[in-house]
């Protein structure tokens, strides 16, 4: 793993980070991968993805959130209460779920016990949970109201020209980023799924054409090296994963995760923003059409059918379907995608889990263990 | 799921605990009280129904037709639309759909008997569900999903943008039984013009979905009737919460769950007009007389999310044999227009117009939208004509004593911000208690439990020096 990579996976306040702020340069945290980064990038301001990987500690969090609420969002706010979120200028509250749209007030309220812990802009952005023309059009509208908002509080003015070259720059790391999944895919793998993952997380964490430079140079080096990754094959589904260390400890089992559905995984980047007509309109289309993720529901044929042929292209031996406890959404879909995709042929495993990379090593490692042990017959 | 308990759909066992309860009530008090030690199970359940007099027994009796006409409605020839509790069945009547609200049954269910209670929970986890899911879908909907229910042919959900978990479920239920799904979503804001549009197309697209599903059309005639009934049955709804204003207050604690159950079963239909047409009669009886609707008003106290329906309607027995009076939940705020607690904020309220076709789509647009927590638990809780707000509002009209919030564990919605608000309504005074009990599962905390803490807060915090409850059970 090259370090840089290593180095913005597990430290939220990163060389890109910090450099980003030394020239003076605006962060804007938002936790979901329904936010439009591209819309933040075209004002000069950097995207930065909302991740809870330093957390040691829910006591913050505890004290807004109630006691049946993932903890994803409750280890963000004790970062955020911890002072750890103080580089971010601005933040961005999404009803990805209600779990997270709920760190919304959460936030806000730890703020008024924490000095100085909330960004001075502090936003809240919706997205619809269906695909209709006037849940498209309410959406178009919303997304204006969100640029111009942007603009208001920083100062900026965001032209069309700015977010048409934010999205080819986007678009040309997710072209990268499937390039990555291709290799993934290869009879001999040569990337472990840790490595991978670390790529596209390291991604959310720094200024786009710089990733995009780093990452076009990694293609490169993953294709002129000749590693081959032992494992049985594996596509991981679900909750939120920030962190490497779970896909280690799945790997470390004697697997090889080869694909994902997950929203730091390839959910964030299969789908790309068309480059042409209104800006944002095209942005409207492709964040709303997004409907990997539960959250939009009546969309579970689709989501099959996705999850289904990523599993069959990437010739996985299984699916591990694993969730964040309180996760519903991912947690129940999960249920029926077993019975369907067994029902197909493929073994699954389903599994509940705290937020926290190490939190159940034992436990997890032992239930990977008893799968792997089913596939190998 | 216990061979035993699938001896018999669980919607005609309800159905026929109903239809024997009807002719029971329908006998002399001799006649009742003989009866009664048959069926000890249902014993206080009854008592309590029936000791609502006429508004008890016109609910019994519209519950067993609702029931029945789940149970019929495929020999009719009918469709059987699967619906939340905050998604108005006027227009599934209109379009004649027939109605099965699932946490409308999952508290019927819950409130009338234990057999078999826990184990369609459990189901729902069986077959997919997280057990951490929200249990108010899941009381019914486990029988559904093992085929001890009326099929639904379509599912009709309200809740997106709203609450993911209640939501969820309905999605589970459509993609588990491969049923037509639609659903209204709702924006994070309520009067805006953009939020308005996307309502009113959101309403007309899900309008099109059932005459699609049900192969009938809406007409305007059949509309009208049941938007008047709908006006007629506000108009009787306000009055009632006028009248509860009273210091004592004259409505028995009980027709809180009366009034929702009204508008989730029985809006603009004859037989919710009959019960509430009943409820204000008596209200406006004990007014006359100057005496609490419970007998004895002690204390106020609002349930600012859901109530508790589980074992015997112990929790409202208990509220009225204590001398609470329970002065409303978010499940009572419907929000027309003439509402008392609309008043100054009527930019936040429904009326209804009959004017034209158009127009009455529209009332059901504004009423659907103001559905309780949709109305409410759509934005930031503290945002304009939120849950705040709203909670605020309603407590001080009703002049609360005290407000006590209770859900269910699956509600990641209200879990996520009852600490906050919890804490502002103490700020303004309104001294408030979180109770861990799950409104529909009451493994989670029994009954006795969550009312022994209700009653230690109201020692503890001294309020209107309450020295402690005077019935347990």
């Amino acid at each position: 793993m090259r370090e840089e990579i290593n180095e913005a996976v597990t430290t939220l306040h990163n060389r890109y980070v910090r450099q980003w702020k030394a020239q003076g340069g605006k962060v804007v945290g938002y936790p979901c991968s329904y936010v439009p980064e591209e819309i933040i990038y075209a004002g000069g301001l950097l995207p930065f993805r909302l991740r809870a990987v330093e957390a040691q500690s829910t006591s913050i969090g505890d004290t807004y959130f109630g006691p049946v609420i993932c903890s994803f969002p409750k280890c963000i706010l004790q970062l955020a209460g911890e002072g750890k979120y103080g580089f971010l200028d601005g933040a961005i509250i999404c009803n990805g779920c209600d779990s997270m749209r709920r760190l919304d007030e959460c936030w806000r309220k730890a703020s008024e016990d924490y000095e100085g812990i909330l960004p001075a802009y502090f936003a809240y952005f919706a997205v619809p949970h269906k695909v209709e023309d006037y849940s498209l059009k309410w959406f178009t509208g919303h997304m204006r109201a969100f640029k111009e908002g942007i603009e208001g509080h920083f100062d900026v003015r965001i032209t069309d020209d700015d977010l048409h070259r934010a999205i080819r720059e986007y678009n040309r790391g997710r072209l990268f980023l499937q390039k990555l999944d291709e290799l993934r895919i290869a009879d001999d793998v040569p990337i472990s799924g840790a490595e991978a993952t670390a790529i596209v997380i390291a991604g959310t964490g720094m200024p786009r054409d710089i990733f995009n430079d780093l990452l076009e140079g990694i293609l490169e080096q993953i294709g002129s090296e000749k590693r081959k990754i032992e494992g049985k094959r594996l596509l991981l589904a679900g909750s939120v994963i920030d962190d490497v260390s779970l896909i280690e400890v799945i790997e470390g089992a004697g697997a090889v995760v080869v694909a994902d559905t997950l929203c730091f995984g390839s959910r964030s980047y299969v789908d790309l923003v068309d480059e042409t007509g209104d800006p944002i309109e095209a942005l409207a289309r492709r964040y709303l059409n997004h409907s990997f993720c539960p959250r939009m529901f009546g969309y579970y044929r689709d989501r099959l059918r996705y999850i289904a042929e990523r599993a069959r292209r990437a010739k996985v031996d299984g699916v591990i379907l694993q969730n964040i406890r309180f996760c519903d959404l991912h947690g129940s879909e999960h249920g029926i995608f077993e019975r369907d995709l067994e029902a197909q042929g493929i073994p699954c495993m389903r599994m509940e889990r705290e937020y926290g990379p190490l939190a159940e090593e034992g436990r997890i490692q032992m239930r990977v263990d008893a799968f792997l042990e089913r596939l190998r017959g | 799921m216990r061979s035993v308990l699938k001896e018999y759909n669980f919607d005609w066992r309800f159905w026929s605990i109903l239809d024997n309860a009807c002719k029971m009530f329908d006998g002399t008090p001799k006649e009742f009280q003989h009866t009664v030690p048959y069926a000890p199970a249902f014993r206080e359940t009854s008592e309590k129904i029936l000791g609502l007099g006429e508004p008890g027994l016109k609910l019994v009796k519209g519950t067993a037709r609702y029931m029945e006409n789940i149970l019929k409605a495929h020999e009719r020839g009918r469709k059987i639309a699967l619906i939340t509790y905050n998604c108005s069945p006027a227009i599934l009547y209109a379009l004649d759909i027939v109605p099965y609200c699932l946490e409308g049954l999952s508290a019927f269910y819950a409130s009338t008997w234990k057999m078999g209670i826990s184990e369609s929970l459990d189901y729902c986890c069986e077959v997919g569900f997280t057990e951490t899911s929200c249990s108010g879908q899941r009381v019914a909907l486990g029988s559904i999903l093992a085929g001890l229910s009326e099929r639904p042919d379509l599912i009709l959900c309200s809740t997106p943008g709203v609450c993911d978990s209640n939501a969820n479920s309905f999605a589970f239920a459509s993609a588990y039984l491969d049923i037509p799904f639609c659903q209204m979503d709702y924006p994070p804001t309520l009067v805006d013009e953009a939020a308005n549009e996307y309502q009113r197309a959101d309403f007309r697209r899900m309008i099109t979905f059932l005459e699609e599903q049900s192969g009938n059309k809406l007409e305007p005639d059949k509309l009208r009737e049941i938007c008047e009934e709908m006006a007629r049955q506000d108009e009787l709804i306000c009055e009632i919460q006028e009248l509860q204003r009273l210091i004592p207050s004259p409505v028995p604690g009980v027709y809180n769950l009366l009034l929702y159950d009204i508008k989730v079963l029985f809006s603009g239909v004859p037989e919710g007009t009959e019960i509430l047409e009943a409820m204000l009669a008596v209200a406006k009886d004990n007014a006359a007389r100057g005496v609490a609707g419970d007998g004895e008003e002690r204390l106020r106290g609002m349930f600012f999310y859901i109530d508790h329906y589980c074992i015997s309607m112990k929790y409202w027995r208990w509220l009225e044999k204590n001398g609470i009076s329970h002065i409303g939940t978010m499940m009572t705020d419907f929000w027309q227009v003439d509402a008392p607690y609309a008043k100054g904020r009527e930019i936040e309220g429904y009326t209804i117009d009959t004017g034209n076709m158009d127009a009455m789509i529209d009332s059901l647009v504004g009423q659907t939208s103001r559905m309780p927590m949709i109305k409410q638990i759509r934005g930031p809780y503290d945002a304009p004509h939120m849950w705040l707000d709203d909670t605020v509002g309603v407590a001080k009209l009703m002049k609360a004593d005290f407000l006590a919030y209770m859900g269910t564990m699956g509600c990641r919605n209200t879990w996520g911000m009852v600490k906050l608000i919890a804490r502002d309504l103490e700020k303004l005074d309104f001294p408030t208690l979180i109770l861990y009990a799950d409104s529909f599962d009451n493994r989670v905390e029994p009954v006795d439990t969550f009312l022994g803490k209700i009653d230690e807060f109201l020692r503890v915090r001294r309020i209107r020096g309450w020295e402690g409850a005077r019935w347990t059970g």
